[in-house]
């Protein structure tokens, strides 16, 4: 289930943390980058592979919010629509991605592109509206720019 | 012995050990300090904020579960400030438990109806929550209801904390869940139904899955009594109610890390009502087992022992109590006149293999475990696995010396893989290398042994320990002694419950062994408890004296009904050597008598004025202490039994009469 390549990387980890549960947060990462989310069978794999009880892997993963217990698209957007974002326009930027890419908040779109989590603030207040596409930052954010920048990610 | 430290509670003195939490010490001083999450043996995790209490000189409240005892400490209970904050923590969580306490299994012990109570908390002045989680009920013994959950943690804690690791939480806030991994039923996670869970939930959320109106905690009469259903010999708390078992419970001090009982032991039970005990005596008329009374099998018996003599055989299991023991031994060799009298235990062990030292288990701080494979997945010693591993969570450490690598020796520090003997031979020339005193004899045998590096870090870790334990199978247990020469206690662990004190009480063959008797050494062969034999012996007489109508019991002449485990009363030597008694919860089914009972009046139809042993006696008889000698590094031969088959063996009514058998028939946890 788990690549050859995330196996050595988790085994690394271990290697580098006293005990097996604080190395627990960083070989979930390693799962979520390759997958995208952590299935039950990879939760089942990090375990094994970590000498660390199934049920207490399960319990860590679902207590931080950043893990993702679904699939998601090849791209998450986060759109901020906290205070600031939110006077500078982020709710036609929500518009947009509904009328273009039937995408709603929590959802998913139809072929697999795009999944949309709105986020709380992302420390870009100066330069609303905001939005991370997986790891890249992307500001001043208008309703051409947003499709002109989406459309680079396919 | 700790340090005492003086402190004030509610304005009593109060003497408490060092390093004691402060709900512990306020225990002493019969104070109880308002809790959830706290739970006795663990660490206080400070989760529940039930327990703040105020400290004078502090300015804010302290947590009581995770403040020690200091010299001069005065602490306040119940102020107004902190029976505020407890109101205000109860009145949340009532916001989101049913309050149903009327039709509640738990009511009269849950402790959130106490505190409710205590606060005149009727209803929560919050909107109420639902959460509507599914019910786990699809196993015959745990019923998990989250909407009663809590969160206060305790069964996850006490899971994790022996080493099962099923339970979790998921999620985080209010919305959380007690989970296994994947949320999937207890059946499919790895969980051994050894219900410790259950023994620590504070409110309704876990329990027995049968005690839906059978009766809640007042209804109860409740006795102290001892498991005997393998070599552990757990204490346990048995609840009868109209004259039947309703519930068992752990029955070791709370916070003492032998608090623990397996499925055997909590929910065997229903063995003693199933359908094929024998309540009446049987006697063989015309190739058929027919029903006969007392009197007539008694004489029945009594004349086929007369004729017998010293050609009759007594064999008899080692999980019978020391009483029945002594009056076996006094009635084969007394009234029968016979030599051949001998128990199971001589299948895995004898006098000098298995009476061994005893040690407390709760200040062990190294292990090592020598040819066993205690497991609570397979009920194979479970509750040394459990205790092994508590302790070790406490900071214990673990040398495994085993043959074949067993499930524990993942959470050991040294595994030696390796031949037994070899391994034993090795560490002890280790621990003499680092100065530890030995006499001639032992030095000059352990000259030659290769010491390897594992070993030296054994070695090392056994220098250091204060109060080292080795737990030994009897066939390992004269050379793992030799260690117990150097330093620390050796232990010899039994498969049944009383195989100590039968050893003790002298119930060992002077004539023919029991392997002799059951393949044709006795031309009448007289079975005293659930033997591990499914065919009839070659015998020309055949006496079963059992609680159930077992398989060879089918092929006796005579068949006589006994009491089964929890219809007797008497005393045992559990494994560690200590003599515990065993209270009687329940009157024997129907005409069934103890075994003692039936020995004595057999005796007096052959004309025999003999006594029931008394307590008194075999109180004396168990009371050897013994001291390791000197024995060559070798396993004892012939004592090779398979213990997790015997065991399953020996208790076949047991597991086939109760809701056991689903485990078997589900093939959970193999």
């Amino acid at each position: 289930m788990l690549s050859e390549n995330a196996v050595k990387e988790i085994g690394l980890i271990r290697n580098k943390y006293h005990d097996a549960q604080s190395s627990l947060l960083p070989a979930l990462y390693v799962v979520q980058k390759e997958h995208g989310w952590l299935s039950p069978e990879a939760l089942k794999e990090v375990g094994e592979i970590l000498n660390v009880p199934k049920a207490e892997v399960k319990g860590v993963s679902t207590f931080y919010a950043m893990f993702r217990h679904r699939p998601i698209g090849r791209h998450l957007i986060q759109l901020c629509t906290n205070v600031a974002c939110m006077i500078m326009g982020s709710e036609s930027l929500l518009n947009i991605l509904k009328e273009r890419y039937g995408l709603e908040p929590n959802g998913t779109t139809g072929d697999g592109r795009f999944s949309l989590v709105v986020m709380e603030c992302i420390g870009a207040c100066g330069t609303a509206p905001a939005m991370l596409v997986d790891t890249d930052f992307h500001d001043n954010l208008t309703e051409e720019r947003i499709v002109n920048i989406l459309e680079k990610y396919k | 012995m700790a340090n005492m430290v003086n402190l004030k509670i509610d304005g009593k003195e109060i003497k408490a050990p060092e390093g004691t939490n402060l709900i512990d010490a306020a225990e002493i001083g019969g104070v109880h300090i308002p809790n959830l999450c706290y739970l006795k043996g663990l660490k206080g995790i400070g989760a529940c904020r039930l327990c703040l209490v105020e400290i004078e000189g502090m300015k804010s409240p302290m947590i009581a579960c995770t403040t020690k005892v200091k010299e001069g400490m005065s602490v306040d209970t119940k102020t107004e400030k902190v029976q505020e904050v407890r109101k205000f923590v109860i009145d949340l969580i009532l916001s989101m438990h049913p309050l149903d306490c009327m039709t509640c299994t738990k009511a009269g012990v849950c402790n959130l109806q106490q505190y409710a109570y205590d606060f005149e908390l009727k209803e929560s002045s919050f909107t109420r929550k639902k959460f509507g989680f599914a019910i786990d009920e699809a196993n015959p013994f745990i019923k998990r209801d989250p909407d009663y959950c809590v969160l206060c943690g305790r069964c996850v804690r006490v899971c994790k904390d022996q080493g099962t690791n099923v339970l979790e939480f998921m999620g985080r806030g209010v919305g959380s869940k007690v989970v296994t991994a994947n949320d999937k039923p207890l059946q499919e996670s790895g969980c051994t139904f050894c219900g410790s869970c259950v023994d620590a939930c504070p409110v309704n959320a876990l329990l027995e899955a049968d005690r839906w109106r059978k009766g809640r905690e007042w209804d109860y009469d409740k006795v102290k009594s001892v498991c005997l259903l393998c070599g552990n010999g757990c204490d346990i708390t048995v609840s009868t109610k109209d004259g039947s078992v309703a519930k068992i419970n752990a029955g070791a001090l709370e916070g003492s890390p032998e608090r623990y009982i397996c499925a055997y032991g909590r929910f065997g039970f229903d063995c003693i009502e199933a359908d094929n005990r024998v309540t009446t005596p049987m006697k063989r008329v015309n190739g058929e087992l027919k029903e006969t009374t007392w009197k007539d099998a008694v004489e029945t018996v009594a004349n086929a022992l007369k004729k017998a003599g010293s050609n009759a055989g007594f064999i008899s299991t080692a999980g019978i109590l020391n009483e029945d023991a002594l009056t076996l031994k006094k009635f084969a060799s007394d009234v029968v006149k016979t030599k051949n009298a001998d128990t199971t235990a001589s299948l895995y062990g004898s006098a000098d293999t298995l009476l061994s030292g005893s040690t407390g288990l709760d200040s062990a701080d190294l292990f090592v475990l020598v040819d066993l494979n205690p497991s609570q997945w397979e009920r194979v010693l479970p509750a040394i696995d459990a205790v092994i591993r508590r302790r070790i969570n406490a900071g214990a450490k673990l040398i495994v010396v085993n043959s074949s690598e067993p499930k524990i020796a993942s959470v050991a520090t040294i595994n030696l893989i390796e031949n037994e003997s070899s391994a034993l031979m090795s560490l002890t020339k280790a621990l003499i290398d680092k100065g530890l005193t030995a006499d001639k004899k032992l030095e000059s045998a352990v000259a030659g042994a290769n010491v390897s590096e594992a070993v030296e870090k054994a070695a090392a870790l056994y220098a250091e320990a204060k109060n080292p334990v080795i737990l030994s199978s009897p066939a390992m247990y004269p050379a793992s002694a030799n260690i117990a020469l150097l330093k620390g206690t050796a232990v010899s662990v039994p498969v049944e419950s009383n195989a100590k004190g039968v050893v003790m009480m002298g119930l060992t063959t002077e004539g023919k062994s029991y392997k002799e008797m059951t393949s044709g050494g006795a031309s009448l062969l007289y079975a005293i408890g659930e033997v591990p034999l499914n065919t009839r012996p070659k015998a020309d007489f055949l006496v079963v004296q059992n609680s159930h109508m077992t398989e060879l019991a089918k092929q006796a002449d005579v068949v006589l009904p006994s009491a089964a485990f929890l219809e007797a009363d008497g005393t045992m030597v559990d494994y560690n050597g200590r003599l515990k008694y065993v209270a009687k919860a329940v009157e024997p089914a129907g005409d069934a008598k103890s075994h003692r009972e039936i020995f004595v009046d057999i005796a007096k139809a052959m004309g025999a004025d003999m006594k029931e042993a008394k307590e008194s006696e075999t109180k004396k008889l168990a009371k050897v202490k013994v001291k390791p000698v000197f024995s060559p590094f070798e396993r004892k031969e012939g004592l090779d039994v398979k213990v997790d088959e015997m065991i399953e063996s020996v208790n076949a009514s047991v597991i086939n009469g109760s809701r056991l058998l689903w485990l078997k028939e589900a093939a959970v946890c193999a």
